[in-house]
C-alpha cells in the first residue's frame, strides 16, 4: 500500500514478460511470409546484374505474355520516376536511367506463384550499357573519378554525399605540435550486413476506394505512408501501413522495405488483387542496404603522464551507391570520433562518398562502432607507449560530471562512465589478469584482456525534430489500449510502453493491450531508430497514461467522496478516507456515468538542442550513455583463431524499465558487435558482393558467443521516464575494440581493420582470391522463395 | 506424390510434388507457418522440426523423405491443456524471445536435446544450439531458459 | 512441372536397379545436405533421386573380422554415437562432431560427404587416415576403390553414373594406435573448413614411432596422405622439434604441389602447426608451456 504521490515504483523496473512472447514461443505470431490471403499475387524484381550501367532499353510487355503474369511496372508508374530518399533524394523505387549497384531493382512483375513472377522478370527486355564504375571510396572525389552520384549545384564533387561533417576546437594542429606524444594511425572498418534472420517481405491490399493497406515490416510506418502517397499519387488518407510482427531489423529494414512497400502496392492497385513479395535470403543480402565501411585517420596527442591533449580525425564513408540515412551516420560519426574523453582540441572531418559497392545505411550504432573501433584502439595504443594501464589512461581522461564535451555541451547530469569502468574493472578481476597475461611466452596460445569504453548520445539529437505521441483509452471491457508511434520490431518496447502505462494508471500490465504500429491509429511519431523509443516514446505514454489516470482520480475522489489527494492505490483498487477499497471497474463505471472520455494522450519532445554545422559546435544531443566493455580473448598464435572466453559489459543507461528486455538488447548487441569483430565480412569485389547467405557471412553461433556478465548503471537522467535512458544501440558500439584490445594484449599486434580474421591475426593483412581464379560473379544468383500454394490435405 | 506421415502425432496424407522440401510442405501445403525459413541451405536452423526423435532442418530433407516418419514442428508442442510448456514458459519468464523469428527452431532444438540429455552443462546447450542462428539474443537467455527446463523436468516425479 | 522426380529404395540391388534405369537420369539421395543446396542454385543434371537413407544394410556400424563396416548413409550423429567408432576411429568421430549444428549431424552422411567431392569435406581425412576402402556398387557388381583414388579433384570424383557407395570398410588400426583430427574454421559450428588433418600413428615398445599417417585436408587439389611426412616421422622419437619438422615438411609438400597461391601465406603456417599440434596430440606430447587449457 503506497501514497498516491509518492508511490515507489511497482513494474517499471521489475520483472516482467515480453507481451508478445507466447505468440513467438507457440508459433503463432504471424510475420509477412506467413500471410495467407484470398487472392493473394505474387510479386519479384528484376534486379541489376552490373554494378553501374545505362538502362537503354527497357520492354516489360513481354512479361505480361508469360501465363500466369497480370502487371508488371517500371520507373513510369510511380510519380516522379518513384524519387525518394530522406535526407538526400537520390533514388528511386525502380531504377530510372541508370542502375548503381548490383541487385539493384529495375522492374517488378506480379503473377499467380513466384515461379511465374520470375518467368516473367526473365521475360523482360532490358539492355544495360556499361559505365565506368567506382569501388575504391578513398579515389571517389579525385577529378577524374567515374560519376556515381547525381549532379550537385553547388560546385562539389557529385560523389560526394551531402556534405563533410565537422567537428571543431581550439587549433588542433598547434596543439599536437606542442605534444610530446603524437601517434596516427589508419583505420578500417568493413561493411556488416544486418542479417535479420527473417528476410524482407511486404503485402499490399487495396481497398475499395481506390487506396492501399500495406503490412510492412519498416521500422517506421509513417515515413512508408508519406512515400507511399507521394510516389502512388494518392492522399495520405487512402495510404495505411500496419507493421505486422517483425523478424529482426537493427535498422536495416527502413528503405529497402519502403522500396518493395511501393512495388507491391503499385502492383495491388493495377491488379485490385492483394500482392506480396518475400525475399529469399540471396535476394535480402544482395539487394539490401548494409553498414557502410569506413577509411579513418586518427592523430591522438597526449602528455607524457596520458593526459589527452588533442584528436585529429579524418573519416570517409563508403555507403555505396545511393545515401540512404548515412549523411546522419557521418554526422553521428563525426560527434563520437574522439571517444568520450576531455581534449584542449580537436579537429574532425567525416564525409560520406557514392561507389559502385551495394549501398549502405541505417545500422545499429550509426556510425559510433566505426569511430569507437579507431579511438579506442589508439587510446589503447597510447597507454602502452606510455606504459600506462589502459583504465587508468581512461579514467584519467573520461567525461565526468561537470565536464564539458569537445563540441562545447556542458554535461549536467547523468555522467556514469567512472562507475561503468571501475565496476568493469572489478568484476572482470582486470588488474590480475592484465599482469598474469602480460608474462606469458608460450609460442601456441595466448590469452589477452582488453577494454573499450564508448559513449552514445541518446536519440536523433540534431538530426531533426524529436517528438513523439501515445494514445491510451479504457475499452468496454475494462481492458486498456495503448498504441505509440515508435515500433517494435523485436526490441522490447511494446512491453516498455505497457509497464510505463500500467504503473502511471496503476493496473495490471495484463490488462493493457498495445496494438499494432497502424498509421490509421498511431501518433506520427517520428522515425523508430537511434535507440529513442523508451526515452521519447516513453515519455509520451507517461503523460498519455498520467492525463488518463487524473481523470480517473478525478472519479474515483467524486465517488468516495474525498480530495483526490487523499486517495490510496492498493493493487488496482482505490481507497479513500474511509479505508474502503474500490475496485478499479467500479472507478471506471463512475467515470463514465460522470460522462468522463476515458481515453487521453500524451506528446512530448525533447529539449532543445542546437548544432552549428559551420563551426562544428553546440550541444549535438540532449545527453549520453556510457558503458565500458572488458573482453578476455585466447588467440591461437599458429593459426590466427580468436575464442572470445568471456565479455563484461557495464553500461550506465540510466533507469532500467524492462530488465529482462534491457539484458536482451545489452547481450544480442555484444553478440553482433562480436561478429563485427571477427567473422562477418563483407566482400564487394568489382561490385559484387560475395557473401550471399549464411553459409559464407558468418554470424557468431551459440559456440562462438561468450558467456556475458551483464551490469547497469543507473545514472539517472532527469527528461528520460523515470530517469531511463537507453541501450539498444551502445550495446554494440564497444565490442570490437574491447576484443581487438584484448587480441592486441595477446599477441602485441595491433589489427586495424575489421572483420580480425584469421589472416589478419596471423599475417597482418587479408587474403583474397584474385579475380583470375573465381570471378567475381561467381556468387551472384538469386533463387526464387518457396512455392506458395494451398493443396487439399486429407487427414486419413 | 502422396506423402504419408505422422505430424504432431496426427497422421497425414498430402498430395505433393516430389521436389520440395519438408518445409515447404510443412508451410505451404499443410499451412504450418511457425516453423520458418531464413536461409533455405541448411545454416540458419529457423526451420528446425524433430523428425523420429532428431532435429532436423526441414529444408535440408525432401518432402517425400518424410513418408512414414514422425515429425514434430512447433505447432505439436504444448502442454496437456494446449498452453505452453515449461520450455515455452520458461522462454518467456527468462526473457529468450525478442523478433521470435529463430524462437520455434530454438524450442524445437531445446525439446530434442532435452528428449536426449536431460543433465546437459550449459556448454552442452551451447553445443546443441549450435545450428540455430539468433541475431538477437546473443543466445545466453535462451541457454539460461533451457537450463532451467532441464532443472524443472529433473526434479519432477 | 517438378524438377526431378523422387523414389525410395529399401534394399540396395533395388536402388542399383533404380539408379540404371536407363529411361531416367539418376541420382543417389542421402542426408541430402549438399545435394539440396546445388538444386538451389543450379539446374539438376538428373531427373530422378533415389532415396538410399533407408537402406538398413547402408545405415550400420558393425566389425567384421578384423575391419570395421560403415553404411554409407550413416549420419555424423550416428558416428559420433558409435561406441565402436569411438575406439577405433577417434579422427572420424573427431570430424564428425566438429559439424557443430546438430541438425546437420542428424542428416548428413558420410557416403554424401565423400560423394559430394568437396576438397573441404571434414569426412574424407580420416577415411583416407584409416586407409578406408569404399565399396561402389553397380549394375555390373561390386568393387572396392581407396577413398583416396575416388576424389580426382573439387568436386571431381571417379563415381559413374549408376555407381552407388554402399559403405566403408577399414581395417582395424593395430593395437595402441592413436589418431586425431583438427581443423580450423572462421566459426566454432558450422563453418567449412580452412584446413584440416587426421594423423594415426603408434610407438613401438622401445618408443619410436612405428606407426604413422598423415593426412591433411583442404591442402592440395587431390587429398592424399603426407607419405613424405611420415616417413621422416618413421622411426623417430616423438619430440617437438621433430614434429615442427613435420609440420614445416607437411607445408612445403603443400606448397610443392600447389605453387605459391593466394592462400598460401595463410596456410604454409597454419598447416605446420595443424601437423604439429596433431602429431602431439597422437604421441600424447604436452602442448608447449605457458599454455592455458581450455
Amino acid at each position: 500500500m503506497s501514497h498516491i504521490t509518492q508511490q515507489p515504483l511497482t513494474y517499471v523496473g521489475k520483472p516482467a514478460r515480453r507481451v508478445d512472447a507466447l505468440d513467438k514461443v507457440t508459433g503463432r505470431a504471424k510475420y509477412i511470409a506467413d500471410y495467407r490471403v484470398p487472392g493473394m499475387l505474387h510479386a519479384r524484381c528484376l534486379r541489376s546484374t552490373v554494378p553501374h550501367a545505362r538502362i537503354v532499353r527497357l520492354d516489360v510487355t513481354p512479361a505480361l505474355k508469360v501465363p500466369g503474369v497480370h502487371a508488371a511496372i517500371t520507373s513510369e508508374d510511380f510519380v516522379d520516376h518513384g524519387l525518394y530518399g530522406f535526407p538526400i533524394k537520390d533514388k528511386y523505387m525502380l531504377a530510372y536511367q541508370k542502375v548503381r549497384y548490383v541487385g539493384e531493382p529495375i522492374a517488378a512483375v506480379v503473377a499467380d506463384t513466384p515461379q511465374a513472377a520470375q518467368a516473367g522478370v526473365q521475360a523482360i527486355v532490358c539492355e544495360l550499357e556499361l559505365l565506368p564504375a567506382l569501388f575504391d571510396a578513398r579515389r571517389a572525389l579525385d577529378p577524374d573519378a567515374p560519376q556515381v552520384g547525381p549532379d550537385r549545384a553547388d560546385g562539389q564533387h557529385p560523389n560526394l554525399k551531402g556534405d563533410h561533417m565537422i567537428v571543431c576546437k581550439g587549433d588542433a594542429e598547434a596543439e599536437l605540435a606542442a605534444c610530446p606524444i603524437v601517434l596516427d594511425r589508419e583505420y578500417f572498418t568493413d561493411w556488416q550486413e544486418h542479417a535479420y534472420i527473417e528476410p524482407e517481405g511486404v503485402l499490399a491490399i487495396p481497398t475499395p476506394e481506390g487506396g492501399v493497406v500495406v503490412y510492412a515490416p519498416n521500422q517506421s510506418p509513417f515515413i512508408n505512408q508519406g512515400n507511399l502517397a507521394m510516389v502512388l499519387g494518392l492522399p495520405k488518407s487512402l495510404v495505411r501501413v500496419i507493421q505486422p510482427t517483425v523478424g529482426g531489423s537493427f535498422g536495416g529494414k527502413d528503405d529497402i522495405i519502403y522500396e518493395s512497400s511501393a512495388q507491391v502496392a503499385k502492383l495491388a492497385l493495377l491488379t485490385g488483387r492483394p500482392v506480396r513479395m518475400v525475399f529469399s535470403r540471396e535476394e535480402s543480402m544482395v539487394a539490401s542496404y548494409k553498414r557502410d565501411a569506413m577509411h579513418m585517420r586518427i592523430r591522438l596527442g597526449a602528455d607524457r603522464d596520458g593526459t589527452l591533449r588533442a584528436c585529429w580525425f579524418r573519416g570517409i564513408i563508403d555507403s555505396g551507391a545511393y545515401a540512404s540515412e548515412t549523411p546522419f551516420t557521418a554526422w553521428r560519426a563525426s560527434i563520437h570520433a574522439m571517444g568520450c574523453y576531455r581534449y584542449q582540441a580537436c579537429d574532425v572531418d567525416v564525409h560520406c562518398v557514392y561507389t559502385n559497392n551495394g549501398y549502405a545505411g541505417a545500422f545499429r550504432g550509426f556510425g559510433n562502432p566505426e569511430v569507437c573501433f579507431a579511438v579506442e584502439q589508439t587510446v589503447d595504443e597510447l597507454a602502452d607507449l606510455l606504459g600506462i594501464d589502459p583504465i587508468d589512461l581512461r579514467l584519467k581522461n573520461c567525461l565526468r560530471l561537470g565536464d564539458e564535451t569537445v563540441h562545447g555541451q556542458k554535461l549536467t547530469e547523468s555522467v556514469g562512465l567512472i562507475e561503468c569502468l571501475t565496476t568493469a574493472r572489478r568484476i572482470s578481476d582486470w588488474d590480475r589478469k592484465r599482469a598474469e597475461y602480460g608474462r606469458q611466452t608460450s609460442t601456441e596460445k595466448r590469452r589477452g584482456i582488453g577494454v573499450a569504453v564508448m559513449y552514445h548520445g541518446m536519440s536523433l539529437g540534431a538530426e531533426g525534430a524529436d517528438s513523439a505521441g501515445a494514445t491510451i483509452s479504457i475499452l468496454p471491457d475494462y481492458s486498456v489500449e495503448i498504441t505509440s508511434g515508435l515500433t517494435d520490431y523485436g526490441t522490447g518496447s511494446r512491453t516498455v510502453f505497457t509497464l510505463i502505462a500500467a504503473e502511471e494508471l496503476g493496473v495490471r500490465p495484463e490488462r493493457i493491450h498495445m496494438q499494432r504500429p497502424d498509421t490509421n491509429t498511431a501518433i506520427d511519431s517520428g522515425p523508430t531508430v537511434a535507440s529513442r523509443t523508451t526515452v521519447v516514446g516513453g515519455n509520451a505514454m507517461r503523460l498519455a497514461a498520467r492525463n488518463l489516470r487524473q481523470t480517473l482520480d478525478m472519479a474515483a475522489a467524486n465517488l468516495l467522496q474525498c480530495d483526490p489527494r487523499q486517495l490510496i492505490r492498493d493493487g488496482e483498487a482505490y481507497i479513500g478516507p474511509d479505508e474502503e477499497a474500490v475496485a478499479w471497474e467500479k472507478v471506471v463505471d463512475h467515470a463514465r456515468r460522470l460522462g468522463l472520455i476515458l481515453s487521453a494522450h500524451g506528446h512530448w519532445s525533447a529539449p532543445k538542442i542546437a548544432w552549428d554545422h559551420h563551426h562544428g559546435r553546440g550541444t549535438p544531443y540532449m545527453a549520453y550513455v556510457y558503458g565500458a566493455q572488458i573482453a578476455e580473448v585466447e588467440v591461437d598464435l599458429r593459426t590466427g583463431n580468436v575464442q572470445v572466453l568471456h565479455i563484461w559489459a557495464v553500461h550506465d543507461i540510466g533507469k532500467v524499465v524492462f530488465p529482462q528486455g534491457a539484458y536482451g538488447q545489452l547481450y544480442g548487441g555484444i553478440a553482433q558487435g562480436l561478429g563485427y569483430a571477427l567473422t562477418e565480412q563483407i566482400t564487394y569485389r568489382e561490385g559484387y558482393l560475395q557473401q550471399t547467405n549464411f553459409e559464407s557471412y558468418l554470424i557468431p553461433t551459440s559456440v562462438d558467443v561468450p558467456e556475458i556478465t551483464g551490469v547497469f548503471v543507473e545514472s539517472a537522467y532527469s527528461h528520460g521516464p523515470y530517469g531511463a535512458k537507453n541501450i539498444a544501440e551502445p550495446a554494440l558500439v564497444p565490442t570490437a575494440p574491447a576484443i581487438a584490445n584484448a587480441i592486441a594484449h595477446a599477441t602485441g599486434r595491433r589489427v586495424r581493420e575489421l572483420p580480425i580474421n584469421l589472416e589478419r591475426v596471423l599475417l597482418g593483412r587479408d587474403l583474397q582470391p584474385p579475380a583470375s581464379t573465381q570471378p567475381a560473379r561467381a556468387a551472384f544468383h538469386i533463387p526464387v522463395r518457396s512455392t506458395p500454394q494451398t493443396a487439399p490435405v486429407a487427414r486419413t | 506424390m502422396r506423402i504419408e506421415f505422422i505430424l504432431n502425432g496426427e497422421a497425414v496424407a498430402v498430395e505433393a510434388p516430389p521436389d520440395i522440401t519438408l518445409l515447404d510442405l510443412l508451410r505451404d501445403y499443410l499451412n504450418l507457418t511457425g516453423t520458418k525459413e531464413g536461409c533455405a541451405v541448411g545454416e540458419c536452423g529457423a526451420c528446425a522440426v524433430i523428425k523420429d526423435g532428431r532435429l532436423v532442418n526441414s529444408c535440408m530433407v525432401l518432402a517425400p523423405q518424410a513418408e512414414g516418419c514422425e515429425i514434430v514442428t512447433i505447432e505439436g508442442v504444448h502442454a496437456a491443456d494446449g498452453g505452453p510448456n515449461d520450455l515455452q514458459q520458461h522462454f518467456i519468464e527468462y526473457g529468450a524471445v525478442q523478433c521470435g523469428i529463430c524462437i520455434p527452431g530454438m524450442i524445437m532444438a531445446g525439446e530434442a536435446l532435452l528428449r536426449q540429455n536431460p543433465h546437459p552443462t550449459r556448454a552442452e546447450i551451447r553445443l546443441a544450439l549450435a545450428g540455430n542462428l539468433c541475431r538477437c539474443t546473443g543466445y545466453q537467455q535462451i541457454v539460461d531458459a533451457i537450463e532451467a527446463t532441464a532443472k524443472g523436468r529433473r526434479a519432477q516425479p | 512441372m517438378p524438377l526431378f522426380d523422387y523414389a525410395r529404395a529399401s534394399t540396395i540391388d533395388e536402388a542399383i536397379a533404380l539408379l540404371n534405369d536407363p529411361r531416367w537420369v539418376s541420382r543417389p539421395l542421402a542426408g541430402g545436405t549438399d545435394l539440396l543446396v546445388q538444386v538451389r542454385h543450379t539446374k539438376p543434371n538428373f531427373q530422378r533421386l533415389v532415396d538410399v537413407s533407408r537402406i538398413p544394410a547402408m545405415r550400420s556400424v558393425a566389425r567384421e573380422e578384423g575391419e570395421i563396416r560403415i553404411g554409407a548413409a550413416v549420419t555424423y550423429t550416428e558416428l559420433v554415437e558409435s561406441p565402436l567408432l569411438c575406439e577405433h576411429a577417434a579422427c572420424l568421430v573427431e570430424a564428425a562432431r566438429l559439424v557443430g549444428g546438430p541438425a546437420i549431424a542428424n542428416t548428413g552422411t558420410l557416403g554424401g560427404n565423400v560423394g559430394n567431392g568437396a576438397a573441404c569435406a571434414d569426412g574424407v581425412p580420416p577415411l583416407v587416415c584409416l586407409d578406408a576402402l569404399a565399396h561402389v556398387a553397380n549394375s555390373e557388381g561390386m568393387r572396392a576403390v581407396p577413398v583416396a583414388d575416388l576424389l580426382l579433384g573439387p568436386h571431381q570424383t571417379a563415381l559413374q553414373p549408376g555407381d552407388l557407395i554402399t559403405h566403408f570398410t577399414f581395417p582395424l588400426l593395430p593395437a595402441g594406435t592413436r589418431s586425431v583430427f583438427l581443423k580450423i574454421g572462421r566459426r566454432n559450428a558450422q563453418a567449412i573448413a580452412r584446413l584440416n588433418v587426421a594423423v594415426a600413428g603408434r610407438l613401438s615398445a622401445d618408443g619410436r614411432i612405428e606407426f604413422v599417417r598423415v593426412v591433411p585436408g583442404s591442402a592440395l587439389p587431390r587429398l592424399r596422405r603426407f607419405t613424405e611426412v611420415e616417413d621422416m616421422l618413421l622411426g623417430e622419437r616423438p619430440s617437438t622439434a621433430l614434429f615442427e619438422a613435420a609440420g614445416a615438411a607437411a607445408s612445403r609438400v603443400m606448397v610443392a604441389a600447389t605453387g605459391r597461391r593466394w592462400s598460401t601465406d595463410y596456410k604454409a603456417i597454419a598447416l605446420q602447426a595443424l601437423v604439429s599440434r596433431a602429431l602431439r596430440r597422437v604421441f600424447r606430447m604436452q602442448e608447449s608451456n605457458g599454455t592455458h587449457a581450455h
